[in-house]
């Protein structure tokens, strides 16, 4: 059973790949920060799963605290493409 | 457990090519943008190791602070790396 978790993890760790691929290839930085935004989701998600995983309840405020953190940077990056701060 | 070391090392394989990412663009910004991928991940590693609390550090200051810092100091500065 905690085999299939971990299995749920990995492939999201798959996804977080293909993210990391277009950080590599997309030509222009709007590309790169939503390649960005794709890895923080999708390792919010992973952490959540890990969470079951271990079976610790306690891990699922880290989830929380960095989905709250993660919104800041996007933040930042499209205030400063957008000629904003 | 296969799957757990599976996950392990590709983690550590995304936190090297996000590193060299970080250090190989001209362009800054895709350079701050592959650091906060950088950060991201070493959280999620520090967290896969079952260290809650240096994961929360983590990504309160690395993903939150640094990355946000460094727009800012582009932002005063100029965005691309100029050649010799």
């Amino acid at each position: 059973m905690t085999s299939l978790w971990f299995l749920t993890a990995f492939i999201l760790m798959l996804w977080i790949f293909l993210s990391i691929l277009r950080l590599i290839l997309g030509p222009t930085a709007p590309d790169r920060v939503v390649a960005l935004d794709t890895v923080n989701t999708l390792v919010v998600a992973l952490m959540i799963i890990l969470a079951v995983a271990y079976n610790q309840i306690i891990y699922v405020d880290i989830a929380i605290v960095y989905a709250l953190l993660s919104f800041v940077t996007t933040l930042y990056i499209a205030k400063y493409l957008e000629g904003g701060i | 457990m296969i799957f757990e070391t599976l996950l392990h090392v590709l983690l550590l394989v995304g936190i090297i090519v996000s590193a060299y990412l970080a250090i190989r663009y001209r362009d800054l910004l895709a350079c701050a943008v592959a650091l906060g991928v950088f950060s991201f991940l070493l959280s999620l590693e520090f967290y896969i190791l079952q260290a809650p609390d240096v994961a929360i550090a983590e990504a309160g200051i690395g993903a939150g602070l640094t990355t946000a810092i460094f727009v800012l100091a582009i932002k005063g500065t100029s965005r691309w790396e100029v050649e010799e």
